[in-house]
């Protein structure tokens, strides 16, 4: 599903003395199967563009295009439950989400909202919990009997039961130790890979946005204000820093390097050993004798 | 020198049927240190500063604040010496403006209006948030209303700061405000700070830093040598700071030599320039 944002605004409580416009005039595009970051400071509007995409919010001007749901004010009566059986949202800390008795009832609670056919539901948990990398065992149990990163994997689950085609992460490592980043952002970035999803991921964390997305969309003060690869976005330090935003850490210390040691280092997703190798070759070549 | 945080031979575990948090477990922190507690996701980190202000009991062993030993009875007068800062900015409000928040606490304790005044305006000074005094909390960002969090429990001067991972919600901006905040209180008062965390970079603040793995001290030592065992750090589950990484390689295949690992941009500059000059 290919998803458009044409010219689109948002007002938060439209025509009262509160009212705030958290989107302005956003052009945007993302095509089947890509990954694309969002990112921007706090209060930059990437929540609420998320909420776009599955109808929770409709566009105060403008529309969006998501597949062949078209969301602008004027049509607001359609039967968003189609859009939203396409559209997984995994909310930031969506294990305070978790409400049923058992993990099982828990992962079937929007299958059964979303009327999927008894029979099927067995093996979309499998196949959910499979995809979360949770063996079965934990089916019995109650959702709060687990350790926080398996809670957020059943709730993930709950999410990836649904067989969505579009998947929009917001935040969806806050609060995990380094290790369980990592294993969740590999988690998704799969996902991505092998079921082709189109991947929507809402982050602070510069790293992640430069390690797995093709297109990153930056947002300042509720527009778009940059868009493009991520080698391209962080090679423009200044209008990042406008944007109030930091560098990818291995950017940021190469940047540092190149200045100091008159190197010329450039990103090409080195793994630290490769790197090493780099910055010794450069500088034993740069020195003089 | 007096101990801050005494654990003997604490056993603790959340129910019956649960596997011991901690067992056995015994710690010291001296007065005026400042020592992070890091450690995976359900290594006991947390459960440690709970057990330290009488949040949760332990089920043998015993806890001392101050050399006086935390009990029912005495767990309310005890709490007022140890401030404690949750993650969740959320969760820690009760008055209407920032000032409200903070004299919330000095109220609780029957503070004269005065003095009340005064610290509040002291406390706000120390964190950088004297100007928001009538600002509503819930108009602030992430990182601000943690520095409340904190100016609020400042202001009942406590002698220990309990940080339980109190920048794991925010943002890269928001978190680099709370180390600068830290930094300076540190530099500032005397008082005793443990920082929960599981971020390696923030550990460059403190004197000591103890590795917790399934409820035991895995390794007590200081900011200089704890990548020394870098394998032992990362079989526990933890990942190094990108710096340290890059320094591991360049003494394995380069023969380079650091003294300490760096834990920051500038000091792996700083390394980089001295062994290059060697070489």
């Amino acid at each position: 599903m290919d998803i458009q944002f044409e010219r689109v605004s948002y007002t938060y409580q439209m025509n009262t003395p509160f009212s705030y416009q958290a989107l302005k005039d956003i052009n945007m595009e993302i095509k089947t199967g890509e990954f694309v970051a969002v990112v921007g400071h706090t209060g930059s509007g990437k929540s609420t563009l998320l909420q776009h995409i599955n109808g929770l919010l409709l566009p105060t001007e403008g529309q969006v295009q998501v597949g062949n749901f078209r969301l602008s004010r004027d049509n607001k009566r359609q039967d968003l439950k189609k859009l939203r059986e396409k559209v997984g949202v995994v909310f930031q800390y969506p294990e305070h989400q978790l409400f049923e008795e058992t993990v099982e009832r828990d992962i079937s609670f929007g299958l059964k909202n979303f009327q999927v056919p008894a029979e099927e539901t067995q093996a979309r948990i499998a196949s959910a919990l499979e995809k979360v990398h949770l063996s079965d065992d934990v089916l019995q149990k109650s959702p709060f009997e687990l350790s926080g990163g398996q809670m957020r994997r059943v709730a993930i689950a709950g999410v990836l039961a649904m067989n969505p085609e579009v998947l929009i992460l917001d935040e969806p490592t806050a609060g995990l130790d380094p290790k369980g980043q990592h294993d969740i952002m590999n988690m998704f970035y799969d996902l991505h890979k092998t079921k082709n999803m189109t991947t929507i991921l809402v982050t602070h964390q510069m790293n992640h946005a430069l390690n797995y997305a093709d297109h990153i969309f930056v947002l300042a003060d509720g527009r778009v204000h940059m868009k493009g690869a991520p080698e391209q976005i962080f090679s423009q330090v200044e209008s990042l820093e406008e944007a109030n935003l930091d560098m990818p850490d291995i950017l940021s210390l190469m940047n540092q390097i190149n200045q100091k040691f008159g190197t010329d280092l450039c990103y090409k997703r080195q793994k630290p050993d490769e790197l090493a190798k780099e910055i010794v070759e450069q500088l034993r070549e740069n020195k003089p004798l | 020198m007096m101990t801050a945080i005494e654990f003997r031979d604490v056993y603790f575990r959340y129910n019956e049927d649960a596997p011991w948090v901690l067992k056995k477990f015994n710690l010291k922190i001296e007065e005026n240190e400042t020592v992070a507690i890091i450690g995976h996701n359900g290594s006991g980190k947390s459960t440690i500063a709970k057990l330290a202000n009488g949040l949760l009991v332990p089920q043998a062993g015993d806890i001392l604040v101050n050399g006086r030993k935390l009990t029912a009875s005495n767990v309310w007068e005890i709490r007022q010496n140890i401030g404690m800062v949750f993650q969740n900015p959320e969760n820690q409000f009760v008055g209407t403006t920032v000032r409200d928040d903070v004299a919330f606490g000095l109220e609780n304790r029957g503070i004269p209006r005065k003095e009340m005044i005064e610290r509040i305006h002291t406390s706000l000074t120390q964190v950088g948030m004297e100007n928001y005094q009538n600002h509503e909390p819930h108009n602030l960002s992430g990182g601000q209303k943690q520095r409340v969090a904190i100016a609020s429990v400042m202001a009942t001067y406590p002698e220990i700061l309990l940080l339980d991972e109190a920048t794991s919600m925010l943002d890269p901006r928001g978190r680099k405000e709370i180390l600068s905040t830290i930094h300076d209180l540190k530099e500032e008062l005397e008082i005793t700070m443990v920082m929960i965390t599981h971020d390696l970079h923030e550990i460059i603040l403190t004197d000591r830093v103890i590795v917790m793995n399934q409820g035991q001290i895995y390794k007590d030592t200081t900011v200089d040598h704890l990548f020394n065992d870098y394998q032992g750090l990362q079989s526990i589950g933890l990942s190094l700071p990108l710096t340290v990484e890059l320094a591991i390689e360049l003494e394995r295949q380069y023969d380079y030599q650091f003294t300490t690992y760096p834990l920051d941009n500038e000091e792996f500059l700083e390394a980089l320039w001295t062994s290059n000059l060697k070489e």
